[in-house]
């Protein structure tokens, strides 16, 4: 059985229109014991709406969640056994860093003792040995993340919601606490829920990615899924830089499709199920194209130096959208104006299920 | 580049400025040393008599004097400075108390009415004192209510709560909820939340709002006038009638130890603040 379940969960808002907007249009999820599970959407898609109403601060309008099979509706946040890691951190700054730890055992009435020895292992969990007598107000962004981390998981929780918790730190400390955040999670051995508008967070971190879109559930499925294989459009679009397709397929060829843009530009694809005739989206990412001596005759439009990649808007002779392609920089890279062939792997392009 | 002449207009400016406002305090500190009973402007010799009288160490030339030259006695005095206190003490605390709950309650809850509450709590803040007083006397003479210390109390609570909660939700408003959140989602109730988290950051509030109910409650003079009995008399009621039959020299001891005293309120409330963001 899995820890937590959502079932149909709604959740409408009044706009100051006085109309009513659907935050979460009936959601359902089901989220397993040890899983690192991610919501990713974009502003307002109900990513924040579902977290919170996991951890009580919303009411569900119909729907209901359970952990361990036992409805949450009935219980205040304060009883829930799930804790968050607030996007601004929320520390209290009239309290010490080792208090604001040690904050869930003092309001359960634990002891002394025991509370400081606790105290003391979560702060060896997020690296901040030694820093208990500081207040929060002398610690950097990223020590604070850790204090707000150290914080919520010093109660056990058996889950951990985690809102936009990276959001405010600069590049270099994203990335390491990305990776730091998945080892704590296997080192924990409890469920994350994690929620963010930034897709190369939920492509490093989870376990699984939940697309969401205007209350919706877009698509379900590893990183590897959504990546290579989005259901739709939208998904394409939002992970990830995309190059889209529409195309008519114009005969099928052992085991694979031949397709062509109005523009007339050729491309063979993964048959499937398609017949000729067939309308098709297909997708393909800018690392999947290589440069070649044959393939799609197209010029170089721009080149974005980007360290070691550039970043190439290629147009194909025969007219239609730029494509995108991602290729090693080398003092043999093209440059603005040049000739080029593009090739790709037919295996590797992807045809969307709806368009 | 410099305006010689116009850095010497601002420098007089500023020098100006400060002598209006600090030449009057100066000149009461000089009057309360100065020994000549009748005409204080007159300096005779130094003198700590008018302390002495004032904290009951009573000397024989400053009692002769009394008995001489003025119908008020030191004792009337020192009773109007305590019944300013004890009416300052007992308005700041019921206020602080009101003001901050009103606050926190409007921020943090959803009830019926709130914006009439918000507008209507501000009302008494813009209204004259005049009219305020004597919308208090007419009131209290038409429920019968005997005019007394209580009544003061009354009269100060109106519009010292205003002051409060203004000062208590300015700081809440700039409180991030998700504080209250956190202590929430970390297994606190409501009550809990309040006295570990919400009272605690809206502190400095809180206490700037005490100081300043404090401070506008020894020095209300319009409304008090109005509301004060015969017998309960605060000092600046007391120190208004006598200005007219000529000021006492005790004014000038009680001025100089009331400039000492909030000059110590004033410093109390910056360290407070000054840790309180450290």
């Amino acid at each position: 059985m899995a820890l937590l379940e959502i079932r149909k969960a709604r959740r409408e808002f009044v706009t100051p229109e006085g109309g009513r907007f659907a935050a979460l249009d009936g959601i359902d999820l089901d989220i397993g014991a040890h899983e690192f599970v991610t919501l990713l959407g974009p502003s307002g898609c109900g990513k924040t709406t579902l977290l919170r109403s996991i951890s009580g601060f919303e009411t569900l309008d119909g729907g209901a969640i359970l952990l361990d099979g036992a409805d949450l509706s009935t219980l205040p946040p304060f009883r829930r056994p799930v804790n968050t890691v607030f996007q601004s951190y929320a520390l209290f700054s009239h309290m010490s860093v080792a208090r604001n730890v040690g904050y869930a055992l003092e309001v359960r009435g634990e002891d002394r003792a025991s509370r400081e020895r606790a105290v003391a292992e979560a702060l060896e969990k997020v690296g901040l040995t030694g820093m208990g007598t500081r207040k929060p107000s002398q610690l950097s962004g990223g020590q604070r993340q850790r204090v707000a981390l150290a914080r919520a998981i010093i109660g056990k929780p058996r889950l951990l919601l985690l809102d936009e918790p990276l959001s405010a730190l600069d590049r270099n400390l994203r990335q390491q606490m990305q990776i730091e955040l998945k080892t704590l999670q296997n080192t924990l051995g409890i469920a994350f829920i994690f929620v963010t508008h930034d897709q190369e967070e939920a492509l490093t971190m989870s376990d699984r990615i939940v697309v969401m879109r205007a209350g919706l559930i877009e698509q379900i499925g590893t990183p590897r899924q959504i990546y290579r294989h989005p259901k739709n459009r939208f998904v394409a679009e939002f992970i990830g830089e995309t190059n889209l397709f529409a195309l008519t397929i114009d005969r099928i060829e052992s085991g694979q499709a031949l397709a062509r843009t109005v523009e007339g530009l050729e491309l063979l694809l993964p048959a499937g199920t398609a017949k000729a005739g067939d309308k098709a989206v297909a997708v393909l990412r800018p690392a999947d194209f290589t440069l070649a001596d044959q393939g799609i005759a197209a010029t170089v439009t721009k080149a974005v130096y980007l360290g070691a990649d550039l970043h190439l808007f290629v147009q194909p002779a025969v007219g239609g959208p730029e494509i995108r392609v991602t290729a090693r920089d080398s003092a043999l890279a093209p440059k603005e104006g040049t000739k080029v062939h593009l090739a790709y792997d037919p295996a590797a392009s992807h045809v969307l299920e709806a368009a | 580049m410099r305006n010689p002449i116009g850095w010497a207009a601002l420098t007089l400016f500023s020098l100006v400025f400060f002598l209006f406002i600090y030449a009057p305090l100066l000149v009461i500190i000089g009057y309360s040393f100065n020994s000549n009973p009748v005409n204080m402007m007159i300096w005779e010799h130094f003198t700590f008599d008018w302390y002495r009288g004032l904290l009951g160490l009573g000397s024989r030339a400053a009692d002769a004097n009394n008995r001489a030259a003025y119908i008020e006695s030191t004792d009337q005095m020192l009773r109007a400075l305590r019944t300013s206190l004890t009416v300052a003490v007992v308005t700041t605390t019921i206020s602080t108390l009101i003001g901050t709950a009103t606050a926190i309650a409007l921020a943090r809850y959803r009830f019926a009415a709130k914006g009439f509450y918000n507008g209507f709590l501000m009302l008494p803040m813009m209204m004259p004192d005049i009219v305020l007083g004597i919308g208090l006397l007419i009131f209290f003479v038409t429920i019968g209510m005997n005019l007394s210390m209580l009544t003061i109390i009354i009269g100060h609570c109106t519009f010292l709560i205003s002051y409060v909660f203004i000062i208590v939700q300015a700081r809440i408003a700039g409180l991030d909820p998700a504080l209250e959140e956190a202590s929430a989602d970390l297994g606190a109730s409501e009550w809990v939340t309040l006295h570990k988290v919400l009272l605690p950051q809206l502190a400095p509030g809180i206490l700037g709002g005490a100081l300043l109910a404090f401070v506008i409650s020894m020095d209300d003079l319009v409304i008090t006038y109005f509301v004060a009995g015969t017998d309960n008399t605060t000092l600046p009621v007391f120190i208004f009638g006598m200005v007219r039959r000529g000021v006492k020299p005790e004014i000038n001891a009680i001025a100089t130890m009331m400039i000492a005293a909030s000059i110590v309120i004033a410093a109390l409330g910056l360290w407070l603040r000054a840790r309180k963001t450290e």
